[in-house]
């Protein structure tokens, strides 16, 4: 599968799950792995992708790190939208 | 402006940059040390060379202007190499013998305290409080002060039977992990926490709330869409705090601080220790807890008037006895001394063997 | 900007000989309005003996879910100056090691971005500097990694490893801890900034069983120096110390924990058969004696402080292991115990509680590590226990 594709997959599962249950890193990567049968490894890196670049990004609470979809309000501070 | 161009994942620089040449060339080959004051010693090497330490405290929060003044002295007689310690000292490295008598009449003149080498205390381990955390129901940084204050001889000059391993810390998070030290203050809460149902309901996992008790006493709460706490097995961790904010633990007129003693890191002679429980509660007496200070200069006190050289407070106690200690230092024994948390059964005694209160 | 508070409570508090926080928090108020506002904040706090510290805030550099602690007041609109108020973690030099120019520079960034404030250093070992906004941290992230300064960690990560002195200063040091710390610290840059553990996992290295770094105590992972073979001793520095006044018999001959030592016609004979390493003998006699030749670690596993179910040490798990550069055999079962653990533990369980839980023999299974006696104080007292069908293979 395309990197792109991938990351759009993942995308998709982090909007469904929004709100519903706080993700970890390692959660995304088992889900998306089992639905797309890619190696656990190829999905992190296309994640990591995603959070390098700002279109997902760690996120703090319940005393654990978790992924998340970025709030407008970060995107702003990063300068990645006005 | 335009900024330089970040890099990612490279990690510190590497040690080897800020070592001074006499350690570079006498790197793993030491061969003895020798404590020349209270805040200096001197390390000679195989090849004969020798390193000069002097150590001067810290409050552990600087300003840059402090650190500028710290790295000048350290440029004037050390050719600019320093460190600092785990306990948050500062320790001028001199190569060059004939600059340490004139850098340490420079600190002294700059008010610098030189000092916590050898049998003595050195600075007090701590943790943020009230200066810059959310969980704190004590100031660290103002007990730490007060404490070193009074115990200030004991850095600089007079001796101990051994080192004595001051920490505190500011909730039972305990960051800077004073569980095993010789005697650390740590400040705890005593009431069941109040629930703001209405934002738990918002920002608040209630599974993992529920999860994060250790007593297991907090249930599901329907009918608020919220948690309820049950007031008979709560202990006042602060746990769900931590994981859900709306319930707030701290009740500022009933916190305080307890003393906690005889722990120990090293596993010279016995083995690595827990600090245990010596005075259950002191309330918060800002901006110098003068009764925490009198009962930390009591225990230290008959320490040093008790113990045999070398023995840490832990090793002390634990030859003569708890009930002893107890005797001691008149501190009263109280209920909240008797452990029943995890592994409460393995501290009752299970012999007749002991000594009487006196 | 300074002196926009009256602070009598911690006025009092810049008393008496020992260097005082408030003057330092006073020093960088010149400066600073954000640190202004923290001394008020702070004075607040000692009259009501409460913090004003909001618990949470999702802050960062992109890319990396650590390093930076998000921190805001409670109360914004009197103290504005730390409406935010954030804590940068910067992985600190092995050993705390630094020059005065590499430092200045430290602070002549921080002085354009932040409070003036610092920690030196904070508990993890990171060097922390405590007080920005949130707009600052891409320029701050840039300024310290174009000049070599990475993040420290914070979250479910690895923490900076942080070690003792060692051979940088420390005759009694087994092990190179500067490098081993240098390494490991290179080594887990992915796992310490972007968090993607159960929790924090720390390692700490000492050189001896001195241990001032209080590895077994606070890490995870402790790595303590250790050796085999014969404590060396040179007679002639024995004598002297004795002529130098020293009761030989008393301070280090009874006090040998194992009873291996013996003391006759001003020689000391050490069964090192029976010593079990302690130190004690060598910290007090440094001169005369010094360790065996052959030098290694014993790896030791599961120290944290009190949060949830009540305090651990770390418990020994590999007795002795070589530790030499490029430290091969070190990072892979690093990377096999963060293995177990992470595929065991429940979100927010230290992997001291994860072994608790589950007992030792999965992960001692899991990482390769055969049963040893040096494991356990004493072995167990109760007749109940498992067997697994791997068991009744002959
Ligand atoms: C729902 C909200 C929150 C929960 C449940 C929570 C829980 C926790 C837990 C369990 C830890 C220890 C975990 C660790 O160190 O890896 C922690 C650490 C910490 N929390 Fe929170 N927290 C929350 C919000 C906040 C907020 C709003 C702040 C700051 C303003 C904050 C600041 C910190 C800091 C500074 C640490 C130390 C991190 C470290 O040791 O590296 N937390 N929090
Ligand atoms: C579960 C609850 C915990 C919470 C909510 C928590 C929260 C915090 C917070 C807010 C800070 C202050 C950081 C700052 O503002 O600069 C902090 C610091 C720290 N925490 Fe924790 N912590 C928790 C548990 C622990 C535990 C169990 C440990 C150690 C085993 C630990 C180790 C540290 C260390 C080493 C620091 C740096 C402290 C300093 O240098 O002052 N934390 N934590
Ligand atoms: C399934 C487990 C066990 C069974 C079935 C069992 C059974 C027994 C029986 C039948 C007796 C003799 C009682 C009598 O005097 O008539 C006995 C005595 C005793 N058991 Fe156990 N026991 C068990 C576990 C334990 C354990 C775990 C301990 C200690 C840790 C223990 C300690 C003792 C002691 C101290 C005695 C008294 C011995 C004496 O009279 O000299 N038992 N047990
Ligand atoms: S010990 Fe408690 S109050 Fe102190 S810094 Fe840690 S979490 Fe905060
Ligand atoms: S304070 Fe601790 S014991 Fe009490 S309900 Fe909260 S988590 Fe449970
Ligand atoms: S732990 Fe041992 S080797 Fe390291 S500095 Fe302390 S005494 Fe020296
Ligand atoms: S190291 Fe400890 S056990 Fe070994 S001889 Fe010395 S005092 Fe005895």
């Amino acid at each position: 599968m395309e990197t792109a594709e991938l990351q759009d997959k993942i995308f998709a599962y982090m909007e469904k799950m929004k709100g519903k249950k706080k993700l970890k890193e390692k959660d995304v990567i088992k889900a998306l792995a089992e639905e797309t049968s890619e190696a656990p490894d190829t999905v992190k890196k296309a994640l990591r992708g995603m959070i390098d670049v700002g279109r997902l990004m760690y996120s703090y609470g319940g005393g654990a790190s978790s992924v998340e979809i970025p709030s407008e309000e970060y995107l702003r501070e990063k300068g990645l939208i006005k | 402006m335009a900024l330089p161009k970040r890099q990612t994942d490279i990690g510190p620089p590497k040690y080897d940059q800020f070592i001074p040449p006499v350690i570079k060339k006498n790197y793993g080959k030491w061969k003895y040390h020798e404590v020349l004051s209270g805040g200096t010693m001197v390390h000679v090497a195989e090849s004969g060379d020798a390193l000069y330490t002097v150590r001067a405290a810290s409050p552990r929060i600087l300003s840059t202007e402090t650190i500028r003044e710290i790295c000048d002295l350290a440029e004037k007689y050390c050719d600019g190499y320093l460190r600092f310690t785990t306990r948050n000292n500062v320790e001028f490295l001199v190569s060059d013998k004939s600059k340490m008598d004139p850098l340490l009449k420079e600190l002294q003149e700059r008010k610098f305290s030189v000092g916590g080498i050898g049998p003595r205390i050195s600075n007090i381990v701590h943790t943020q409080g009230w200066v810059h955390c959310h969980s704190a129901c004590t100031d660290a940084s103002g007990l730490v002060k007060a404490i070193m204050d009074e115990v200030y001889d004991y850095f600089t000059t007079k001796e101990l039977p051994n080192k004595v391993r001051l920490a505190v810390a500011c909730c039972v998070n305990m960051c800077g992990a004073v569980h095993c030290s010789d005697i650390a203050v740590v400040a705890v809460h005593r009431k069941v926490p109040t629930i703001k149902h209405e934002l738990v309901t918002k920002v608040c996992e209630i599974p993992t709330t529920i999860a994060s008790c250790p007593t297991s006493a907090i249930r599901p709460n329907p009918k608020d869409k919220s948690v309820t706490i049950n007031e008979e097995k709560c202990m006042y961790c602060g746990n769900c705090f931590t994981v859900c904010p709306p319930i707030d633990i701290h009740k500022p007129e009933e916190d305080g601080v307890a003393i906690v003693v005889g722990g120990k890191i090293g596993s010279l002679r016995t083995s690595p220790k827990f600090s245990k429980l010596a005075i259950p509660f002191f309330y918060n007496e800002p901006p110098r807890w003068p009764k925490v200070v009198a009962a930390i200069k009591n225990i230290l006190d008959v320490y040093a008037k008790n113990a045999k050289k070398h023995e840490r407070v832990g090793e002390w106690i634990e030859r003569v006895g708890w009930e002893e200690f107890f005797n001691l230092t008149g501190i009263e024994f109280t209920f909240q001394h008797i452990d029943d948390f995890t592994f409460a059964r393995d501290t009752f005694r299970t012999s007749a063997a002991f000594k009487y209160s006196r | 900007m300074s002196g926009k508070y009256k602070t009598p409570m911690l006025d009092e508090l810049e008393k008496g000989p020992w260097p005082s926080f408030v003057t330092e928090i006073k020093k960088a108020a010149k400066k600073s309005s954000m640190a202004d506002d923290e001394l008020g904040q702070l004075e607040k706090s000692y009259v009501t003996k409460r913090g004003y510290w909001k618990h949470g805030g999702i802050v960062g550099v992109l890319g990396y879910g650590g390093g930076v602690i998000g921190r805001y007041s409670s109360l914004p609109d009197e103290f504005p100056g730390i409406a935010h108020f954030h804590t940068v973690r910067i992985n600190q030099t092995s050993g705390f090691f630094y020059t005065a120019k590499a430092l200045k520079e430290i602070c002549d960034i921080w002085d354009k971005y932040g409070s003036g404030l610092t920690n030196m250093h904070g508990s993890t070992g990171d060097l922390v500097l405590l007080g920005t906004k949130t707009e600052s941290l891409e320029a701050i992230f840039a300024e310290y990694s174009s000049r070599g300064w990475d993040l420290g960690s914070s979250g479910s990560a690895m923490r900076t490893p942080s070690c003792c002195v060692g051979p940088g200063r420390c005759e009694w040091s087994n092990i190179d801890t500067l490098d081993i710390t240098y390494n490991l610290t290179q080594e887990f840059q992915d796992e310490m900034h972007r968090p993607s553990f159960p929790y924090k996992f720390k390692i700490k290295t000492a050189g001896c069983a001195v241990d001032c770094v209080a590895a077994i105590a606070r890490a995870d992972l402790s790595i303590i120096g250790t050796w085999k073979g014969n404590i060396q001793i040179d007679q002639a520095e024995v004598k002297k110390y004795a002529g130098a006044g020293m009761n030989i018999q008393a301070e280090i001959i009874e006090m040998c924990p194992t009873s291996c030592m013996s003391y006759n016609n001003g020689e000391i004979k050490i069964d090192d058969a029976q010593c079990s390493r302690c130190m004690h003998c060598i910290a007090k006699m440094t001169k005369a004696l010094r360790s065996g030749k052959e030098k290694g670690a014993t790896l030791l596993v599961g120290s944290k402080a009190p949060i949830v179910v009540g305090s651990l040490l770390s418990w020994v798990i590999v007795p002795f292991i070589k530790v030499e550069a490029p430290y091969t055999e070190l990072k892979t079962l690093i990377r096999s115990m963060i293995e177990w653990w992470d595929d065991t533990a429940k979100p927010r369980e230290r992997i001291g509680e994860v072994l608790e839980i589950k007992g030792l023999r999965p992960f001692l299974e899991h990482i390769g590590v055969p049963p040893q006696p040096q494991q356990v104080k004493e072995p167990r007292k109760d007749p109940f226990f498992f067997w697994a069908e791997s068991d009744f293979k002959r």
